[in-house]
């Protein structure tokens, strides 16, 4: 009797298992299968031309890449030092409590929020206007909590002895640190940053606000410049362009999707490494 | 170099204290110079807390606290003006499981050198070598220095985390249970190499395996809630105990 009932449940997971792994896969065969057919040297060579009906999407990519760099550029070392202020430093005090808590916080925070904030902050406040610099900055505040806490965490799972180790031999502190913990803990704080990095390269609202133009046919002169992005491209045609211009938006969907698929691809190879040892 | 037989680290009058909870009460003892000295006791009677007060490493636990002195050639470790670094550069650790960093077998034994300020890359080769060999580790890894330490058996870790303890050139080696997490094959082979090292080294060990104290210590201590029951020569104790504590746990009544 027993048997029979652990045999429906275990049906039922997998039934929702397959559920949701066949939506996934939907997701990723529609949107690529549907795009990659206008790949071509000059989709990837090009700016958009006429109307946005001809041509290809390079400074969308170079805008991106360059968003991508820029952002995490300011995230890396401060949700590093941050991470391993709150695992290292801070202990158990109530300032390391109230960062963690708004690290949490801001990791709930949904992105168009991160996008107004970004907007009044750097766009405004500090005169920056809608410029790669605004965008990119905001997207790092975006992926600072993912580092800070994957860096904190990464920091705290490692054995105390370890740690032990490296006093026992003389060690100072910051020796301890740099020299041995961040190394032991290098693959999750890497698969840490390629996965905010994937996120940053995928996120619309914020650099919508911040950073983005709907057409450029170069690279921005200064990060006061705005960008096209990949994102923003996608958005901005299927919004406001006829149907003749619908191709490009389908082909920079596909190209994004892959995009961020070898990101994660390489996150999980890292991943496997790390759990190998 | 130091003499045979004179004491290199004296414990006086010594209590440490896990907050209000005292893990070590009135601890006396001379540690000798180029001995292999066991700590045995049951579980929580305080061995290791005295092993990790010798080199301080107590001092990352926020609540312990000690009172008294331990003496290492002389000078308290707990004077406020020791150098930490300088003196566990002399007081080398190994711990109960295999600690190497995630680097080379070759960046692990230089390791200690390089942080003391090393730099001359034949001199920090020639201690490498050194290290290896008097760990007898040389012969397995030689061809293979630059793989990750990782990629070494448990028991291979254990001597390569020994390597290194030695390649900054210490007196005195504590391990706290350093073959617990091995084999026994592996477990013989740190014991003999433990033996070897005493000819150079003044080796305390702390230990739940006593047949491995009885094999491999010249002296030792029996501990038992926190104080030092009783100590002498391993042969004397394990033949005739003098306190009833001390025979009950060599009987296996207590631990």
């Amino acid at each position: 009797m027993k048997l029979k009932k652990d045999l429906v449940i275990s049906n039922i997971f997998r039934i929702v298992s397959y559920f949701i792994f066949t939506i996934v896969l939907m997701i990723f065969v529609l949107t690529i299968g549907n795009g990659i057919s206008y790949f071509s040297f000059d989709f990837f060579t090009k700016a958009p031309m006429d109307g946005m009906t001809a041509g290809g999407i390079l400074p969308a990519i170079l805008g991106s890449l360059s968003v991508l760099a820029l952002s995490l550029l300011f995230s890396i070392p401060i949700g590093m030092f941050t991470g391993i202020y709150l695992a290292e430093y801070g202990g158990r005090s109530a300032m390391a409590q109230l960062i963690m808590t708004a690290i949490t916080s801001l990791a709930g925070v949904p992105s168009v929020v991160f996008g107004l904030f970004g907007l009044s902050l750097f766009c405004i406040t500090f005169g920056f206007r809608t410029s790669l610099i605004a965008g990119s900055l905001t997207l790092s505040i975006m992926t600072l909590p993912v580092i800070a806490s994957t860096v904190n965490e990464a920091l705290k799972a490692i054995p105390r002895t370890v740690r032990e180790s490296a006093y026992a031999l003389g060690a100072k502190k910051t020796e301890v640190i740099f020299k041995v913990l961040i190394p032991y803990a290098r693959s999750r704080i890497l698969t840490a940053i390629l996965i905010g990095g994937g996120r940053v390269i995928g996120e619309t609202a914020p650099i919508l606000l911040t950073g983005a133009i709907f057409f450029s046919t170069a690279l921005p002169n200064s990060i006061m410049d705005p960008v096209m992005t990949l994102p923003s491209h996608i958005y901005y045609i299927s919004m406001a362009y006829g149907e003749n211009a619908q191709w490009m938006a389908k082909g920079t969907s596909a190209f994004l999707m892959i995009f961020v698929l070898i990101i994660y691809g390489i996150a999980f190879k890292v991943r496997r490494k790390m759990n190998e040892r | 170099m130091s003499d045979k037989n004179r004491p290199i680290i004296e414990v006086k009058n010594f209590y440490g204290y896990y907050g209000e909870k005292a893990g070590l009460k009135d601890v006396n003892f001379n540690f000798l110079s180029k001995k292999i000295t066991a700590i045995i006791g049951p579980s929580g009677c305080g061995k290791s807390t005295l092993l990790r007060s010798i080199n301080r490493m107590n001092d990352e636990i926020p609540v312990y606290h000690t009172e008294g002195d331990i003496l290492y050639e002389g000078k308290n470790v707990y004077d406020s003006d020791v150098d930490l670094t300088v003196m566990r550069k002399k007081v080398g650790m190994v711990f109960q499981k295999p600690t190497p960093f995630p680097m080379s077998i070759y960046d692990n034994v230089a390791f200690g050198p390089r942080i003391h300020g090393l730099r001359n890359k034949q001199k920090i080769e020639e201690i490498v070598e050194n290290s290896l060999k008097q760990a007898s580790l040389w012969d397995e890894v030689k061809d293979e220095l630059f793989k990750s330490a990782y990629s070494l058996s448990g028991g291979q870790q254990q001597r390569l985390c020994i390597a290194r303890a030695l390649a900054v050139d210490p007196e005195v080696i504590l391990l706290d249970e350093p073959t617990s997490a091995l084999d026994p094959i592996a477990t013989q082979n740190i014991e003999v190499l433990l033996e070897e090292l005493s000819e150079n080294y003044t080796i305390i060990i702390v230990t739940h395996n006593l047949a491995q104290a009885v094999r491999i210590s010249d002296y030792m201590l029996f501990m038992y809630r926190g104080e030092l029951i009783e100590s002498g020569a391993t042969s004397a104790i394990v033949k005739q105990p003098e306190n009833k504590l001390t025979e009950q746990y060599l009987n296996g009544k207590i631990g």
